[in-house]
């Protein structure tokens, strides 16, 4: 699809990337349609990050006022970290420093907790599995290839993890962090991880990424975390990681 | 007046992490060498309006050169000569950074270095290039328009500038009744060498050739160098806010004159230049 | 506008050998700078356009942002080299308006009440100038925003009509734009059917005018084709297997 198509006529409900123009639904954006029973969508192929309430979100510490860091969340908004999420309620500017916890350049996992329209997100970095990135493999794919690589029930990220033997962190923004002891392993993993974003959109992509990992279809790739939302196993892929200095 | 800034680019820490590793190591976060130069591409000819041009790409910089001959007044003190004027503009299409404006420091910098690389070494023999000594020469326009910014604009500008002046086919002019006429017939410029130029930035203790925009983000400083045909230098230029030791400088001064003329061979050879 | 010379000839070609309904040929390329959100280069007779897209972004300065709808800048700048004389940088006054029109041609589109308090940014920077440079442009941009992903009701398809030799032709090239009696820019939404775009500059009475408009509305259609085929191209292949298995 690109922008202007027209996707189905009739009375359809119009979910995402989509707009009701007359009789039909048309795109309004490059990408996949699917027309089901909840109605009618355009999956994108392309375009910015746009922050969600709860999704998790790789950000860069970019700099700080007195009272919080600014955060690029690889989007068309700054998010802020306010310095309570991080010191606590009595915080103060004159005894903590906010430098030496977070410094400019420092990678964080994070959850969006507010985003509107009126103000910039805020993130918090309080719950578990959330904090500083010590370590790993810095990637930038673009982010509406992300539930595609997390995969259904993130059986495409776990097959990739477990070929590689590394641990993958995904942030909904496009940003990831691959970590492991072989570097063997996180240069394969990567060349994965590149495959899947340049193909998203191509049919047979897990059997031709199992090839490059080395892999028989007989290997486990089911997720056995149970039926979940593509959000959610995002949150499993973070239960598995390494556990840094967490703040 | 000149300010100090942070650049714009903000590096991951991780990722300059990573750098630091590797280069350590003798390899880049690319894969290349530390002294490797990114694979060049140079289409010429494409500008049919203009006299030359050529489109350089230096990995995923990337950058298109116009030349256009008019005739005017000659520089003051340069009576004969012909006048050579360059011109560079980071186009706000090139990076997220940059904002549609007047020319920042940067890029002034950027077209003046290139600018003396080129003239210093006398590439084209502006004597050549007179009608009537002191009063009507040829005036060279070459305009550089920088399309898509992935560090190292020096040197993809300079190659830029060498290959569409190697394309130019320039006017013939003559003075006819104290007028100046275009005899409707071509000539190639007169050109005496080949410049090329050659960046290195220091990154910790070790020297990278030909940086990429996240390589300069870490750097602590940049050296260019421009060698001509003969291999001796015509313009030099540090840049950034670090130093380097003498014996640095010195080892990329015979760097640039060996990778120069691997440089000087591959432009001939790409812009079809002299066949 | 006056004509001094015949710009058709007896056999009905046109000073480029076209006959009156041939458009130039056209070539869209969908992603050519790395750096941008959306790109695209058009190729449309000699004119050499490239298009970048950056958005949506953060606006600066802070207090030019809108807080219910996105802002949407364009830039129109030819390089120095673009024309047969050469230009000065610096931005000429028909630059400023083209930029104005550009925009105006595309805003319509865009669903800019998705990005409150952001910017899009659209640069179109003409390598090589031959009439119609403002179509082309607007051509480019489009296809640009599709591939930067922002939301948009339509494409904007644009393509000029004209009067030459008192006939009325399709697309007009530099020759017939500075020698002939009218240029009529279009800007149109191919499925919306509306137009976003139009300006006038010439002679023309109330018949000839309907013509060039249905004229130059059926070169947008033409227009629309390759911009399609563009956008295919880049993120399909040439497959048309598009469904995975998961």
């Amino acid at each position: 699809m690109v922008p202007g198509d027209r996707i189905v006529e009739g009375n359809f409900r119009p979910l995402f990337n989509v707009i009701r123009a007359g009789n039909s639904i048309v795109a309004t954006r490059i990408g996949i349609a699917e027309a089901g029973r909840e109605g009618v969508k355009v999956i994108p192929l392309s375009g910015i990050y746009i922050p969600r309430v709860n999704d998790i979100v790789i950000g860069k510490i970019l700099d700080h006022s007195s009272l919080s860091w600014g955060v690029d969340i690889n989007s068309c908004f700054s998010a802020h970290l306010p310095a309570q999420d991080v010191f606590g309620r009595d915080f103060s500017p004159a005894r903590d420093d906010m430098g030496r916890e977070l410094a400019i350049g420092d990678l964080i996992t994070a959850r969006i907790i507010a985003f509107d329209r009126t103000r910039d997100p805020m993130i918090t970095i309080q719950d578990k599995d959330l904090g500083k990135i010590p370590r790993g493999e810095f990637i930038k794919i673009s982010a509406t290839r992300v539930p595609r690589l997390i995969g259904k029930r993130g059986s495409m990220i776990q097959t990739i993890e477990y070929a590689t033997h590394t641990r993958v962190l995904i942030g909904q923004n496009g940003i990831i962090v691959v970590t492991g002891r072989d570097l063997e392993g996180i240069k394969l993993a990567v060349r994965a991880i590149r495959m899947v974003e340049e193909e998203a959109h191509t049919a047979n992509l897990t059997q031709r990424v199992k090839t490059l990992l080395g892999v028989s279809d007989a290997s486990p790739s089911d997720n056995t975390h149970g039926t979940q939302p593509q959000n959610e196993a995002v949150g499993e892929e973070l239960n598995e990681v390494e556990k840094g200095e967490k703040i | 007046m000149s300010s100090s800034k942070r650049s714009a680019i903000i590096v991951e820490h991780l990722r300059k992490q990573q750098m630091w590793e590797s280069i350590s190591k003798g390899k880049r976060l690319d894969g290349r060498d530390l002294d490797q130069i990114r694979p060049i591409e140079i289409e010429v000819g494409l500008i049919k309006k203009a006299n030359g041009s050529a489109r350089v790409k230096l990995g995923n910089t990337e950058v298109v050169a116009g030349v256009k001959v008019e005739t005017g007044e000659p520089f003051e003190g340069l009576e004969n000569k012909g006048a050579l004027i360059l011109s560079a503009e980071v186009l706000p299409t090139a990076s997220p950074h940059i904002e549609p404006g007047p020319p920042d420091e940067e890029t002034v910098e950027l077209a003046r270095v290139v600018d003396r690389g080129i003239r210093e070494s006398e590439m084209l023999d502006l004597t050549k290039l007179v009608l009537i000594s002191g009063e009507i020469v040829y005036v060279i326009f070459v305009d550089c328009s920088i399309i898509n910014a992935d560090g190292n604009l020096f040197d993809a500008t300079s190659y830029a500038v060498v290959s569409a002046l190697l394309d130019s086919k320039l006017p013939v002019f003559e003075i006819r009744d104290k007028k100046v006429v275009d005899t409707g017939e071509k000539q190639n410029p007169p050109i005496a060498t080949l410049p090329v130029s050659i960046t290195a930035v220091r990154i910790g203790d070790s020297i990278i050739l030909d940086p990429t925009a996240e390589e300069e983000a870490c750097m602590d400083s940049r050296i260019t160098i421009t060698t001509n045909s003969d291999h001796n230098f015509a313009a030099i230029q540090k840049g950034s806010t670090g130093a380097f030791t003498v014996e640095q400088l010195k080892r990329a001064a015979a760097t640039a004159r060996i990778k120069g003329e691997e440089i000087r061979i591959k432009i001939r050879e790409l812009t079809k230049y002299g066949k | 506008m006056t004509q001094t010379r015949s710009l058709i000839d007896e056999n009905g070609k046109r000073t480029d050998g076209r006959t009156k309904d041939q458009l130039r040929d056209v070539k869209i390329t969908a992603g050519v700078i790395k750096n941008a959100d959306g790109s695209a280069f058009i190729e449309f007779g000699m004119n050499k356009i490239v298009v970048a897209v950056y958005g949506p972004r953060e606006v600066h300065p802070k207090h030019m942002a809108l807080a219910d709808r996105c802002v949407l800048r364009c830039r129109y700048h030819m390089s120095p080299f673009s024309t047969d004389t050469r230009k000065n940088p610096a931005p000429s006054r028909r630059e400023v308006e083209i930029s104005k029109v550009m925009r105006e041609a595309l805003e319509p589109t865009l669903m800019l009440e998705d990005y409150p308090r952001a910017a899009i940014d659209v640069y179109v920077e003409v390598l090589q100038a031959d009439g119609g440079s403002r179509c082309a442009g607007i051509t480019a941009a489009s296809v640009a925003l599709a591939d930067a992903g922002i939301n948009m009701r339509d494409l904007v398809s644009a393509c000029a009509a004209g009067k030459v030799d008192d006939r009325i032709v399709l697309d007009i090239n530099d020759t017939e734009d500075k020698e002939g009696d009218a240029d009529m820019p279009v800007a149109y939404m191919p499925h919306l059917e509306q137009v976003t775009l139009l300006q006038l500059d010439g002679i023309l009475n109330e018949d000839q005018f309907n013509q060039c408009l249905d004229e130059a509305v059926n070169g947008c259609k033409m227009v629309y084709e390759f911009q399609r085929k563009a956008l295919m191209q880049k993120y399909f292949g040439n497959e048309t297997e598009l469904k995975e298995e998961q």
